[in-house]
């Protein structure tokens, strides 16, 4: 009778563990059932920080204002949780009707691929966003039907805010040393070595994980190159072309000549790629070759005031030059969603006139054109958006190289850290690149 | 058998009785099953497939495993992970030697304090001794490098974990900070179970201190450094927070380890099947290695 009654609490006490241990609920909630007057619309983003937060409720108050009967359910994820969820809540029909997918083959294409978004075309038509951004943008969130052709066919997301890499400056510093903002590359070079011959450290870089050199080589092949074709092909997978070519070796020889005459912060190769706020701040540096997604870390800090942004300059002054940039993930619907055109309306909220003008005073640029004159003169903003409408507008948003391949991220960094490190040749960095590149052109036929 | 009182007999490990043992362990078997069990027989499976995750996986039989064969980042990291193998297991468990002498040849005030002490890496979580070591080994901020400095070393500061020669190393250091207590605690345990006579007679002998370690006390731990040497040797092929949050496997693809490799193909790069055969290789590594440690050491 002991053993029984033993093995029954025994049991009971299993039972009452393994209740409590069901399996994590999958991050959407139930939606409320859709009643005749309230319709629930769920939304997954990536705005999760707190300034994007309090943007973003900002955003949905007026929404669900102008659109009485409709509730939001809006999970933030964090960059990382959104890649690893979006997949299983899209094919869930219970999953968002709107979430913020990555562009490129391996987010958002694999979800096109397996028929879980949305064909944006008409909804783009309907609403007027292809009038809103550039033929580059476009190209970049699209995808062939089957989402192996990347940069063409439908569209597939659409984004509320934009990104691109310049050369955020110590304006104080400037002013100290006489220096004007470069027009020519030529220019820019001449102030990397004033400053280093005042003894400063002309350009911050946090190298350790790789990101802020894909960044520096980019940017010094946008110089080199005159028009966008051949980085259109390359990203786009079109054309054959081929990353073994001389002006790549060209740009990998100036990265090196710049690491070699010490442009960059001593030690950077072991330098958090988030410490470099801080030492830009701290004045241990006087420019940050980085992405407009510091202008909210800048404009919070206490010498807000000191910091300027401008694009890194053409060879020739005016000419076409690329500027590395996008946009943030792409608003997409589910394509088993069954309020696509609520949806529809949400993002077309998003991208508004009036959603554009928040985003910008809260210091992110926007997607929608905003006039940079009715922010604040000098401010960074201002600075930002004038940046960002010109290249916009000139059709000159450049791209974020590790696109090229699924294993680009890894060949690239690496790549780059050996370069960087004189461990390989300019020329066996673009072989290096090139065997990855070619072996993936080689896997689509 | 065991008679009790009016002469009702128990039997004891019969099969009447069997049948209750194995209702007892029912629950833990079937969480186990359903949560370890079946997921290694779905990796299995998954490694002749090709899948990214979302569509249909694709059988391929036995394509991934060649191409593992070929995959320089793969050979690469698997050579970091041997390199890693003696900061795992030589230099903890050397460590770890040294402390248990000094804890348990004579009876030291605060053992319990420096036992629970040296004991409390393990207890941390790795993510977070990553973080706090990534502090550590910051060229500009970090503790390390300004020490050198202020000891007139300057030329000895590196910036260590985008350093070609030092991230490995950098990186070993503090997974050995993390092992060596728990080396430690297993040997305390094993020799308290050595007789003392054994000492008594060296003693007489003439050993030293060092002798009797030699000779009395290592021979004793035997088991308990064959353990210590099995489970390190595993810790270091399956180390993964560690190299994630300190270097993600740079500079170019020296601190590239097998698992890393294995989360990048699964979850980054959609090749679950790919990252499946590195699953499945890797176990194999790991139980051939095992197996051979286990029956060295208990051959003698």
């Amino acid at each position: 009778m002991k053993a029984l009654t033993r093995f029954v609490c025994y049991l009971v006490l299993v039972a009452m563990v393994l209740t409590a241990c069901a399996p994590a609920a999958t991050a959407v909630t139930e939606p409320t059932k859709a009643s005749i007057q309230e319709v629930t619309l769920v939304v997954w983003d990536v705005l999760a920080s707190p300034g994007e937060t309090a943007i973003i409720e900002k955003l949905q108050t007026d929404f669900l204002a102008a659109h009485p009967g409709v509730k939001i359910d809006r999970n933030a994820k964090s960059f990382d949780d959104m890649k690893a969820t979006a997949k299983l809540g899209l094919s869930s029909p219970d999953g968002p009707d709107v979430a913020q997918i990555n562009q490129g083959l391996s987010d958002m294409g694999a979800l096109v691929k397996a028929g879980l978004l949305e064909n944006l075309t008409p909804y783009a038509q309907k609403y007027g966003w292809d009038k809103k951004i550039s033929g580059g943008l476009i190209a970049r969130n699209s995808f062939s039907t089957d989402g192996k052709m990347f940069g063409q066919g439908n569209l597939y997301g659409v984004s509320p805010t934009s990104e691109l890499v310049g050369v955020f400056y110590r304006k104080d510093k400037f002013e100290e040393y006489g220096l004007n903002i470069p027009k020519t590359f030529a220019e820019f070079e001449d102030i990397l070595k004033t400053l280093k011959e005042k003894g400063e450290t002309p350009i911050v870089a946090g190298g350790l994980g790789g990101l802020a050199a894909t960044h520096f080589y980019a940017e010094i092949l946008n110089v080199y190159l005159s028009d966008r074709a051949y980085l259109d092909d390359l990203i786009f997978a079109r054309n054959d072309q081929s990353w073994d070519t001389e002006v790549q070796q060209k740009a990998a020889e100036k990265l090196q000549e710049w690491t070699e005459n010490g442009y960059f912060t001593k030690g950077f190769e072991g330098t958090s790629y988030d410490d470099q706020g801080s030492l830009l701040e701290n004045g241990d540096a006087v420019m940050m070759l980085a992405g407009s997604w510091w202008s909210s870390t800048l404009a919070a800090s206490p010498i807000s005031e000191k910091f300027g942004f401008f694009m890194l300059p053409p060879e020739n002054e005016g000419a076409y030059k690329m500027t590395v940039g996008g946009t943030s993930p792409a608003y997409a619907i589910r394509a088993n969603s069954t309020k696509k055109t609520l949806a529809a309306e949400y993002i077309n909220w998003m991208i508004s006139e009036s959603s554009a003008k928040v985003w910008a005073n809260n210091g992110t640029i926007p997607l929608t054109y905003v006039d940079p004159s009715t922010m604040p003169a000098g401010s960074l903003i201002a600075d930002l958006l004038t940046a960002w409408n010109t290249i916009n507008q000139k059709d000159e948003v450049g791209h974020y190289l590790d696109w090229a391949t699924p294993t680009f991220w890894d060949t690239l960094t690496a790549s780059l850290e050996e370069l960087m490190a004189f461990k390989i040749t300019p020329e066996e960095f673009t072989m290096k690149l090139e065997t990855d590149y070619s072996a993936y052109l080689t896997s689509l036929k | 058998m065991i008679t009790l009182a009016k002469g009702r007999k128990i039997l004891r490990g019969t099969a009447s009785q069997s049948w209750v043992a194995y209702l007892y362990i029912f629950p833990s078997i079937a969480i186990y099953a359903y949560f370890i069990l079946w997921p290694i027989i779905q990796t299995i499976r998954l490694s002749v497939f090709d899948w990214d995750g979302l569509t249909e996986p694709v059988f391929i039989g036995m394509k991934n495993f060649i191409e593992l064969t070929q995959d320089q980042i793969l050979h690469q990291a698997l050579l970091n992970n041997l390199l890693f193998i003696p900061f795992f297991t030589i230099f903890p468990i050397a460590i770890a030697l040294f402390l248990t002498a000094l804890l348990t040849r004579k009876k030291v005030k605060g053992f319990n304090f420096f036992r629970a002490a040296f004991f409390l890496p393990q207890v941390m979580a790795m993510v977070a001794v990553g973080i706090v070591w990534r502090w550590i080994y910051n060229p500009t901020f970090g503790p390390l490098n300004q020490t050198l400095t202020f000891l007139g070393l300057e030329n000895w500061t590196r910036p260590w974990l985008g350093d070609f020669s030092f991230a490995l190393p950098a990186v070993g250091l503090a997974a050995t900070w993390v092992q060596y207590g728990f080396s430690m605690v297993l040997f305390i345990s094993g020799v308290q179970h050595i007789d003392e006579n054994l000492y008594d007679a060296a003693k007489i002998d003439g050993a030293n201190e060092f002798h009797q370690f030699w000779n009395v006390t290592l021979p004793g731990i035997r088991n308990e450094l064959s353990v210590a040497m099995v489970t390190s040797i595993i810790a270091a092929l399956r180390i993964f927070d560690l190299v994630y949050v300190t270097t993600r496997g740079s500079p170019g693809m020296k601190t590239m380890v097998a698992s890393l490799w294995l989360y990048r193909n699964a979850f980054q790069i959609n090749r679950v099947g790919y990252a499946s055969a590195i699953a499945v290789l890797l176990t194999l590594i790991i139980l051939v290695l095992s197996y051979v440690l286990l029956s060295e050491g208990s051959k003698r």
